[in-house]
């Protein structure tokens, strides 16, 4: 601990450089930590909170697996410093199951079989997850612009184009 | 990543200047989209990371009647998308923004990112090209407005000084019947940079202008182009004879993203096709 | 014939990992943290062939938090699975751009890329070999000890002073006489580039090497885990039971985890750190440039039929751009001997596949390895051969296609349960509508639209390629609740190999599906045997291994329940859960209750903990004759058809997918939305190797998009807006249940269906991947 920015402290120092304060809520919980001004949120969220379901596919935010949603939408994680993430509002992979109960997006992907190796599934889930947020309603084309910034090397992306339609058919008609 | 950097966030823009002349080798961070990835390859190294996300004007987001639409540096590229009035009064825009990259990438890539990163491919510059928009710069000696087509050097090279700061682009006001396109070709359907993209307009006056990306060392206002299209006047042959003529005033190269004789190709097509939209929509 | 009832066989269970994949709980290597843990970064070569002068560490090696530099001096160590070949690091010389030149460990990666930073190397630059043409010449030697190196003898055949590192040959009939009866003989020359498997997950390792010991312990995102060990045993030249590797979810594998890559390098690593685990994550960049991709090939075919379209003599001469080290590449090049002329009857054969090393970036196992390639070659040169005799190119692959009493390339004789290409032909014609190619009236009229439709038809084969004596097995063990717990040795990399087994083991003990946990994370120490994950193998080997563990546990509960009875063996059944009694039902005995023993009233006990096993070893397999290429290389064919309809942009030359129907002969299918998943899947794949996806190097040996960037796959946009895929059962006799593997098949022939396509909409024949919109606009272009 640092000693300077509250109890849940983390001190990185991989530079030398003097750590910067930040403050964000990840999952709903509340994160104080100083940070390595070099370090990447992804690497934040893994290295630092332990949250390793956001993957690295590329580093350069090409593939999208380390997609995460910061403040309402989608970013690729891996080309953000963690510094700037400071009073934001994120939402990964484990923050999607409420109360030991998987929501329904991801119950559609088991269902409809759309993942394999599952390593691009995190950044998949939160794509999608932000999406229906703004669009309960997506059209396939909708759909399609949504996850294109997600690669999946294994299924072909037609299951899961699936899944999130029948995902949204189900939200919607719970709210009804 | 073996740079070494410290973070600064301004919350004003003296404070942004002040620190930029006081720092070398600052390197100014909106979105980051590019940066990031150059630091990460190591292709550039800096010492100092200015964030300019927390300075007030650069969130400025307007369209007002008789003065254009201005855009701030903080202004992500899906916000562009999703403005209705973008949508209406500068189709094109709508258009280079909706292609540009993935979603997620859209939502921290900025359209003054894109022009300060002066990749000749960048899907913004033409479309800013032809609606003639004007750089808004900040730097010690004060504030200035610069023409789009005098703010590209070169690859990755703008007339910006170290010492300054793009606050926004200004577009000028467009009038009733003013009409744009944006045509790109990629290697896929997904999201890529343009292999060839072309903006054009047509304002209500009749007048043509075109402009093109990933042709040139810069984006290209094709002037002596618009010159003699202007002067035949729009037909219906037009198109067709602009996909032939274009391809002299433009000399691409060769390189991964495609063969000099595809750009060239592509260019013809691409401006064919963004004339026939444009006078079409006359017909129509 | 009556259809069997199965109670979990063609089921469509959901994979049972998906909890884990949706939450974020599935743990892969990239997530490992070990204590102590360090982690390396490698320098690497920026010339395609240089002599190495010389490389100073000294400036690394003092860089606090350095805790091992190592250069190729202190990793002198060879490796490979069929030619031993490769360098763990170059030394005295680099073989291609992105070859490791130097390996650091730190205690975190910002030190250990700083260190790298900090190495210094003197290259003298020489020329190098870029083309298949250069290397055949043989002027510059990729490996001037060729002469020297060790290979799988008798299967593999690399020239003295040369660059062919095998050289493969059929002969079968008389290819003159063959030629001689021909009424018209086709030569074309294909080509495809190089293109990578680009798994999510980039390589990961990290290894644990004691200092005072040989004991080794790996973690891996591998496809190996068994040939991983055999390979660290030969290469260090340490017994097997000293080493152990582990290997969790992997994310994506495609044939590019197979054999052994970063995990020697990772081991010496730890060893020269004193034995601290070391964790080596290869960057996207380092995945395209270090890590080796699916080899371009060059295919000139020269065919002979006659005019009613029997083909009369098949010549081919496959060369294979393998790049710098050929340690799996070769098994890709044999390949073509035994099928690289396409799932026809061909009496008069001659192939030779030469697998070449050049100064590149090296290759190995993709997807359906060896076919894709060659069947882009044969597939294609069937339309041309059809559109030359004015025939329609479906009946021309019907008139030759293979059916039972055909003999393959390698001699084999097909049977009506070798399976049926002409019935997944048919499948897929039928499915798109084809009627032959349209009339260039039609053609002509289509391109005025400025979007021309065409479709096509292309057929695919493929069999394991796998050494002869492949085995596999399985260990089952049951607990008090009745429950099974199976150990396999294979990797499921998504392919579904653990819910597939949980069925089969299900169905053989009559017990509900979720009464079957496969246990996940492969150990080489606690797991039984398996080769590799590769060749669409597994459904048939370890599902037979997996039924004869199911059986053997049967046996054994069923020896203790006739104690119990007091009856004979052969009166007593299972069904649902319970052993009884065949005359008297009625007595019976759950299963839970033979799990540890059976304990009579008075505390007498008999039987024990039931723990039982299976094996498959493939049989009957040989080597193939090294002249004529004589032999059984088939452990089972799988055969399948794509039929595709496209749209094309004449003017900017992109291609749509409107749909594809895909059928394979898959024997049995055992979960059809499993398979669904390897089918949509591997046509994507496909259709990136078709249109999209390629190396390009430059003049001078450099790999120009080793990026997301610039060597794209498809997105969520690219895929076709369609895929149906289609099923036809005849069953595998030796397959469990009669199936047979299908999981890479999906991918071979869809660039050719997508060739053969755009024919039929353009009038044009393209003869080289990929079917880019700049490629497709230019010849447009150029034919107006």
């Amino acid at each position: 601990m640092c000693g300077e920015h509250g109890n849940n402290c983390f001190v990185h120092v991989d530079s030398g450089l003097p750590p910067v304060g930040l403050k964000c809520v990840v999952n709903g919980e509340e994160i104080q930590a100083c940070v390595d001004p070099t370090m990447t949120l992804l690497n934040f969220l893994r290295n630092e909170l332990k949250l390793f379901g956001t993957k690295e596919g590329c580093g350069e935010g090409e593939c999208g697996a380390c997609t995460i949603i910061m403040n309402g939408e989608t970013v690729n994680s891996c080309i953000i410093l963690a510094v700037e993430a400071d009073g934001a509002e994120i939402l990964t992979v484990e923050g999607l199951a409420k109360d030991g109960e998987l929501s329904i997006l991801q119950q559609e992907f088991i269902k409809m079989d759309a993942l394999q190796c599952g390593f691009c599934t995190p950044g998949m889930l939160m794509s999608a997850r932000a999406l229906l947020d703004r669009n309960p309603n997506p059209s396939e084309e909708e759909i399609k612009e949504a996850l294109a910034g997600n690669f999946c090397r294994c299924t072909g992306y037609i299951p899961i184009i699936d899944a999130v339609k029948s995902a949204a058919k189900r939200e919607r008609e719970e709210l009804k | 990543m073996l740079s070494k950097f410290d973070y600064y966030k301004p919350k004003s823009i003296k404070e942004a200047l002040d620190y930029l002349d006081n720092n070398d080798e600052t390197r100014i961070l909106a979105g980051g989209t590019d940066l990031m990835i150059l630091l990460r390859r190591n292709a550039i190294t800096c010492k100092h990371i200015l964030d300019i996300k927390a300075i007030p004007e650069i969130q400025r987001f307007d369209y007002k009647n008789g003065e254009g639409l201005y855009i701030g540096a903080g202004v992500n590229v899906n916000q562009i998308v999703d403005s209705e009035i973008i949508e209406e009064k500068y189709p094109a825009l709508h258009q280079a923004a909706a292609s540009l990259a993935s979603y997620q990438l859209r939502n921290r890539a900025t359209l003054v990112g894109n022009i300060c990163n002066a990749s000749p491919g960048g899907d913004l510059p033409p479309v800013l090209l032809v609606y003639d928009a004007e750089v808004h710069i900040i730097g010690p000696e004060g504030e200035k407005m610069v023409n789009i087509k005098d703010f590209f050097l070169g690859v990755k090279k703008t007339i910006l000084k170290d010492n300054e700061i793009v606050l926004g682009v200004l577009l000028p006001d467009v009038e009733e019947g003013d009409n744009s396109v944006y045509l790109k070709q990629s290697r896929l359907k997904g999201h890529d940079l343009a292999t060839v993209g072309v903006a054009a307009r047509r304002n209500n006056e009749n007048k043509i202008s075109l402009a093109i990306a990933a042709v040139a060392p810069i984006p290209l206002k094709l002037t002596e182009l618009e010159d003699v299209i202007n002067e035949k006047g729009l037909s219906n042959d037009l198109p067709d004879w602009v996909e032939g003529e274009i391809k002299k005033y433009i000399s691409p190269i060769s390189d991964v993203r495609s063969s000099k004789e595809y750009r060239i190709h592509i260019s013809g097509v691409l401006a064919k096709r963004a004339l026939q939209t444009l006078i079409e929509k006359e017909v129509n | 014939m009556v259809e069997k009832e199965y109670r979990h066989i063609g089921k469509s269970y959901l994979r049972k990992e998906g909890q884990e994949k949706v939450t974020g709980q599935a743990m892969y290597i990239h997530d490992l943290e070990l204590p102590g843990m360090l982690h390396a970064k490698l320098l690497h070569s920026p010339h395609a062939r240089a002599k190495i002068l010389s490389i100073d560490t000294s400036k690394a090696k003092a860089l606090p938090g350095v805790k091992a530099v190592l250069v190729g001096e202190d990793a002198p160590y060879l490796v490979g699975l069929y030619m031993i070949d490769k360098r763990i690091i170059a030394r005295d010389e680099v073989r291609y751009q992105g070859e490791v030149v130097a390996a650091v460990a730190a205690i975190d990666e910002v030190t250990a890329e700083k260190a790298v930073s900090l190495i210094e190397v003197e290259y003298e630059v020489l020329p190098a070999v870029h083309t298949i043409d250069e290397a055949l010449e043989g002027k510059i030697l990729v490996h001037e000890d060729i002469n020297d190196l060790d290979y799988m003898k008798g299967v593999f055949f690399p020239q003295p002073d040369s660059n062919i590192a095998s050289w493969n040959t059929t002969k079968k009939g008389d290819i003159e006489k063959g030629f001689a009866e021909a009424d018209l003989i086709v030569e074309n020359e294909f080509t495809l580039p190089a293109v990578a498997h680009a798994p999510m997950e980039t390589h990961v390792s990290v290894a644990q090497a004691d200092p005072y010991s040989n004991k080794l312990k790996v973690w891996s995102s591998s496809q190996s885990p068994f040939t991983l060990r055999d390979m660290l045993a030969k290469a260090f030249n340490i017994p097997r039971k000293d080493i152990e590797v582990v290997i969790p979810y992997i994310g994506g594998g495609f044939g590019g985890k197979a054999g052994i890559h970063i995990e020697p390098l990772v081991a010496v690593l730890s060893k020269a750190a004193k034995g601290r685990p070391v964790k080596l994550k290869m960057t996207r960049e380092e995945e395209f440039n270090q890590l080796p991709t699916r080899a371009g090939m060059r295919g000139r075919i020269k065919t002979g039929v006659k005019k009613n379209g029997k083909i009369t003599a098949f010549q081919a001469y496959y060369d294979w751009d393998s790049g710098a080290y050929a340690d799996y590449g070769v098994n890709v090049g044999k390949t073509a001997v035994y099928s690289g002329g396409g799932g026809y009857e061909i009496e008069n054969a001659e192939i030779h596949s030469r697998t070449l090393y050049t100064n590149k970036v090296f290759s190995t196992a993709y997807r359906g390895f060896g076919h894709l390639e060659t069947h882009w070659s044969v597939e294609r040169q069937m339309d041309i051969i059809a559109q030359k005799l004015g025939m329609d190119p479906f009946e021309l692959r019907m008139k030759n296609i293979l059916k039972p009493g055909s003999r393959t390339l390698s001699g084999e004789v097909i049977y009506q349960h070798t399976g049926s290409p002409s019935e997944c032909l048919e499948a897929v014609a039928k499915e798109i509508g084809w009627t032959g190619y349209q009339t260039k009236e039609e053609r002509l009229e289509q391109f005025k639209t400025g979007k021309v439709r065409g479709k096509g038809i292309a057929l695919l084969q493929k069999a394991p390629a796998m050494p002869t004596n492949t085995s596999t097995g399985a260990i089952m063990q049951m607990d008090e609740d009745g429950g099974v717990k199976l150990m396999i040795g294979a990797v499921d990399m998504g392919q579904g190999v653990n819910t597939a087994m949980a069925q089969i083991a299900a169905e053989e003990l009559d017990i509900p599906v979720e009464k079957v946990e496969v246990s996940w994370e492969i150990n080489s120490d606690k797991h039984p045997y398996d080769w590799n994950t590769v060749a669409s193998k597994y459904t048939l080997m370890g599902g037979n291994a997996v039924k004869k563990a199911a059986q053997d546990m049967l046996r054994q509960m069923k020896e203790v329940a006739a104690q119990v009875f007091r009856a004979h063996i052969e009166e007593l059944a299972h069904k649902d859960g319970y052993i009884y009694h065949i005359k008297h039902p009625d007595k019976k005995i759950p299963y839970n209750k033979l799990s540890r023993g059976y304990v009579f009233e008075n505390g007498n006990a008999i039987g024990g903990p039931l723990i039982s096993h299976g094996v498959y070893t493939a049989s009957g397999l040989t080597n193939l004759d090294p002249e004529t290429g004589e032999g059984l290389p088939a452990l089972a064919w799988t055969f399948g058809a794509h039929g595709v309809e496209i749209e094309v942009d004449v003017e900017t030359g992109e291609i749509t997918v409107l749909k594809m129907a895909s059928a394979f002969d898959a024997g049995k299918v055992i979960n059809k939305k499993l398979v669904d998943g390897q089918v949509i899947g591997g046509v994507l794949q496909g259709i990136g190797s078709a249109i999209l996806e390629g190396y390009k190097f430059s003049s001078d040996g450099t790999l120009l998009n080793p990026s997301f960037t610039d060597n794209k796959i498809p997105t969520a946009k690219d895929a076709p807006l369609e895929v149906v895929p289609i099923y036809i059962e005849n069953e595998q006799v030796d397959g469990p249940y009669g199936a047979r593997g299908v999981a890479e098949h999906p991918m071979i022939s869809v660039p050719s269906a997508v060739g053969n396509a755009l024919y039929d909409a353009t009038g044009i024949n393209f003869h080289s991947l990929p079917l880019s919109p700049e490629n497709v606009a230019l010849r447009i272009a150029e034919n107006k």
